[in-house]
């Protein structure tokens, strides 16, 4: 046998095996067991992070005890979905044969890849943030409640403030970070992935020499990954500007206090916040509702009466966001999400997925084809019993 | 021959008249016509309904049964009888003495039992509160350190303790709902509104009533009150609810056992409520014939007599016993399926709304399928497997109406009749599909080692139905699905968020697609199908309960901790006939088996 008949031959056999039922077979239970261990995990990992684990992942790691390291153990929802999806699109052109008999099959198999490409375009481009308001405030930027950002304001011009805002990814001990349109640079000294603040107790060694964080103890806690929980980053950050150092400030989300220091004239202020994303238009909390049954405190509706403006499309407009009712604007869509600060405080969920519409399509589409094909096939049974009945 | 024709008609009717018969209303007690005082419509939980409905879903909490016998001593001699809900209430509102000393706490938790000096007893689980109060502080004492503690984390005990403690609480708030049991009656009550030493009683009576019996008087946006609120405001110098002074004749009369009075103040509460809110008393009306008839609960009777009439139309009278099943079995179908209307009109809402309504409705589903099964192919069996599935699956409702009311409001993010109706249905049909195609394979399993001479005909028209249930069960599980995840996108903004409920049916629609797949392929066959179709019994089971039993997600509204071992013990027994379905015929007969017997083979 020569080398390209060889080539060939393993060719056709690897295309035999993607077309092949028994690979759908297969991966469909692979997926069934994924699905099982992703769900039975979520009891201690939360939500986030079994899915991440399991789902949308290639493989599946499992971290050897003791050792620091981990080994893949199972294929991941990411490759027995992108396997299933080629051995349905090869078997498709391959095995199914093009006839009317069949249409149904058709159908409902390229609902199903839509469904498949939903998934993959959620988890890749789908963006969660949140955007929390207090009745009569005004807020025109979404936060991302599970990542922070430290920021550098120029507050020096009453008038507006200039924010420079470095992501938490870019914190690590000892990197320099240099604040663009600034003389500025920060020397990060500790970063902490999660960590609380504490009043000093005995053995206290400050941190910080700069601000209210001088006077604060912090203690290092595990990174969380439930879902009600999230991160509380620190970090002890030195701003330098012409060979003159500022001292060592500690930032966190927990400290309430401005901590301000003035380089050249010029006032700076350094803060630890939920990453912000502006929005080129704004939103105003009118009214926040919380509706009960009649003599219980079941919940009954949330709503949110918000007055948004965009002047760049020339835009004033009420809108009511309420339960299983969003908002879809510009691309995002605002959920009734959560509420707080005695009902005056409600918090919208925002989501941006440039696929949101892929599942409804699919959707449709598998529901007519599965109603095309075993309606065909009720139609044949049926006229086999009827011939059936005519022969006896 | 005649017998033939007419035998199933007088069954079937028979079956719907011994239902129908449940609407006579109930017999006076001392003369009184507490069927009436029933009917008073009151709000409790957010909604509307008969008093009827308030004493026997507490009544069900405390007691875990809608009546009980009890001796009263009258004049010396002790009578013993049955004391149904409503008479029950009457006394716990207006001679708490009385419903003191009635035997309506069940305890069956041995260190429960031994917290309050009891012991273990076949005879007696039941206790009165007289018996209970003199241990209320240790009880509350234990609760108090159970009651943080997650549910799922709780001891036996700390559960059992728990429990009872709500009961009491309960208990206590229905006798606080009209007037205080150690204070004056009502009608003292209202003479001495002013005096400030009542004040404390109206704030208690404000704040502990269950339910509230008053309804809105002229202003169409008032609330309902309870009785402690109509006082206060009496108390303020406001003219006294005309309500109140009827309730407390209504509780002077009871205690007394003056018959007309009693019917007097009654009908003239009756009458301020349809002054006030007419289609809340013809609602109620409703609600009353409703628990009555108890559909769901005849309609479990009913199915379990079509399945003996179909087990011995194999032995004995073929045709006439089984023509006789079929109607009891379309007798139990339109009560269950009447049930589910009336519950759809009181509600006002699509059929499924909680775990409880589901399980009606998975029922209600299969019994529906089996009957056109039957209607297909004529051979008892579709009979025998809906009737056998709608009895199991109202007995799975039946232990889920432990909660109270099983007509509770929506919360907030369900409320949406919409995808209630849309969402929810399809994939409770889903499930019911599913079960079907399971019971067709059990019955396949048992009676290829039961019966003594298979037909290979049956054997094929049991598999095709099998195969056809499958593919329905698909087509609603896909679809409802992904229109839950639709939902989803609508109400939290991501369509599919790998939520347990979610993931579990998910398992659902991917397991029938692999039978479905497999049989295609011709990887399996009658025998593979079957098998695989008992498993997918398993899975539903386990995203139906189990997923709830995790406690995590967006779904987690049906919690419950005591279905554990249930659970378990189904899934071990589906197994089971999952060995079952894969032996070989009477392979206890045999020496050996013989290979080959319906193996699976390429096509």
């Amino acid at each position: 046998m020569s080398d390209s008949n060889a080539a060939s031959f393993a060719a056709h056999k690897v295309w035999d095996l993607l077309t092949s039922l028994k690979l759908t077979i297969v991966c469909l239970t692979l997926l069934m067991l994924l699905v099982v261990a992703c769900t039975l995990a979520q009891v201690q990992l939360g939500t986030n992070a079994a899915v991440d684990l399991y789902m949308r992942s290639f493989l599946v790691w499992w971290p050897v005890p003791g050792a620091g390291w981990s080994i893949a153990i199972f294929p991941g929802g990411a490759t027995v979905g992108l396997v299933l999806m080629v051995n349905l699109a090869a078997a498709q052109g391959q095995r199914l044969e093009r006839s009317w008999k069949k249409a149904g099959i058709w159908i409902v198999h390229a609902g199903l890849i839509l469904l498949f490409v939903g998934e993959f375009v959620t988890g890749v481009f789908q963006v969660e943030t949140q955007l929390a308001i207090e009745e009569g405030q005004t807020v025109n930027y979404v936060e991302h409640p599970r990542q922070q950002e430290l920021t550098v304001t120029d507050v020096t011009n009453p008038a507006w403030d200039e924010v420079h805002s470095i992501p938490e990814g870019l914190l690590g001990d000892g990197e320099v970070v240099q604040v663009p349109g600034t003389p500025l640079a920060l020397r990060v000294r500790r970063y902490w992935e999660n960590a609380q603040l504490a009043m000093p107790g005995p053995g206290f060694q400050p941190v910080a020499n700069m601000g209210v964080g001088a006077g604060v103890q912090v203690q290092p806690l595990r990174p969380v990954a439930a879902d009600d929980r999230s991160n509380m980053p620190a970090a002890v950050v030195e701003p330098v500007a012409g060979g003159r150092s500022h001292g060592f400030w500690l930032v966190s989300g927990q400290l309430g206090a401005t901590q301000e220091f003035v380089h050249e004239g010029r006032t700076y202020s350094l803060a630890m916040r939920p990453r912000r994303q502006y929005l080129p238009y704004s939103m105003t909390l009118k009214k926040f509702s919380h509706d009960v049954y009649e003599g219980t405190n079941i919940p009954k509706n949330f709503s949110s009466l918000v007055h948004l403006s965009n002047p760049a499309r020339s835009e004033s407009r009420d809108v009511l966001i309420y339960m299983n009712q969003p908002l879809r604007y510009a691309g995002k869509a605002f959920y009734q999400a959560s509420f707080g600060k005695n009902d005056t405080l409600s918090i919208l969920q925002v989501v941006e997925n440039p696929g949101w519409l892929l599942p409804y399509i699919s959707c449709t589409l598998v529901g007519i084809g599965l109603l095309v094909h075993f309606g065909i096939s009720l139609r044949r049974s049926l006229r086999r019993r009827a011939a059936a009945a005519v022969e006896a | 021959m005649k017998l033939i024709k007419v035998g199933p008609w007088v069954v079937g009717l028979a079956a719907v008249a011994w239902v129908a018969a449940g609407l006579l209303p109930a017999r006076p007690v001392r003369g009184m016509n507490i069927d009436a005082f029933g009917r008073l419509p009151v709000l409790e939980g957010g909604r509307i309904k008969p008093i009827d409905s308030v004493a026997r879903n507490s009544l069900l909490m405390i007691r875990s049964q809608m009546s009980f016998r009890f001796e009263e001593e009258v004049g010396g001699q002790k009578v013993a009888h049955t004391v149904g809900a409503d008479e029950w209430i009457l006394d716990v509102l207006f001679r708490a003495e009385v419903a003191d000393a009635q035997p309506v706490f069940v305890i069956n938790d041995p260190d429960v039992l031994s917290l309050i000096n009891q012991k273990l007893s076949q005879t007696n689980r039941y206790f009165s509160f007289r018996e209970i109060r003199p241990f209320l502080p240790e009880i509350q004492a234990q609760a108090s350190v159970a009651e943080p503690i997650d549910p799922k984390q709780r001891s036996r005990f700390q559960g059992a303790i728990v429990n009872l403690y709500q009961r009491i609480d309960l208990y206590l708030r229905l006798q606080n709902t009209v007037q205080v049991p150690a204070g004056p009656p009502l009608q003292a009550e209202l003479a001495s509104v002013a005096e400030p030493s009542a004040r404390e009683r109206h704030s208690l009576l404000a704040s502990a009533a269950f339910f509230r019996p008053l309804p809105p008087q002229g202003d169409l946006k008032a609330n309902w009150r309870s009785v402690g609120e109509a006082l206060r405001e009496a108390a303020n110098g406001a003219a006294p609810d005309s309500g109140l002074g009827s309730l407390a004749r209504v509780g002077a009369a009871w205690r007394a056992g003056d018959v007309a009075s009693f019917n007097g103040a009654v009908a003239e509460l009756r009458a301020f409520g349809v002054a006030a809110k007419p289609e809340a008393v013809a609602q109620g009306d409703h609600e009353i014939a409703f628990n009555r008839v108890d559909p769901f609960y005849s309609g479990m009777v009913i199915y379990v007599a079509a399945l003996l009439l179909v087990f011995a139309s194999w032995l004995w009278l073929p045709q006439l016993l089984q023509a006789s099943a079929f109607a009891l079995l379309v007798a139990g179908t339109i009560i269950h399926t009447g049930g589910l209307v009336s519950r759809v009109i009181l509600q006002g809402r699509p059929p499924v709304t909680n775990l409880y309504s589901s399980a009606v409705f998975v029922g209600w589903g299969a019994v529906v399928l089996g009957l056109i099964l039957e209607r297909m192919y004529r051979k008892g069996f579709g009979t025998a497997v809906a009737a056998s599935s709608g009895f199991a699956s109202l007995i799975v409702a039946h232990h889920l109406t432990g909660d109270g009311d099983t007509m509770e409001m929506m919360r907030a993010v369900l409320d949406s009749n919409f995808w209630l109706a849309t969402h929810v249905t399809t994939i409770t049909i889903g499930y019911s599909g599913t079960f079907l195609a399971g019971a067709i394979a059990i019955g396949w399993a048992l009676r290829k080692h039961i019966a003594p001479n298979l037909l290979p005909a049956t054997d094929k028209a049991l598999v095709g139905m099998a195969y056809g249930v499958i593919c329905f069960a698909l087509f609603f599980s896909f679809i409802g699905t992904v229109l839950g995840g639709i939902w989803a996108d609508q109400s939290w903004g991501r369509f599919w968020g790998w939520d347990p409920k979610e993931n579990g049916a998910l398992l659902i629609v991917l397991w029938n697609a692999i039978i479905l797949h497999a049989r295609w392929g011709g990887f399996i066959r009658d025998r593979g199908i079957m098998t695989m179709a008992i498993f997918g019994n398993v899975i539903t089971a386990l995203s139906w309960f189990g997923v709830n039993m995790l406690g995590v997600g967006l779904h987690s509204y049906g919690f419950m901790d005591k279905a554990f071992w249930s659970l378990s013990a189904f899934c071990g027994s589906q197994l089971l006939l999952m060995a079952v379905a894969l032996a070989p015929r009477r392979f206890w007969q045999r020496g050996s088996a013989p290979p080959g017997d319906g193996v699976a083979r390429p096509a």
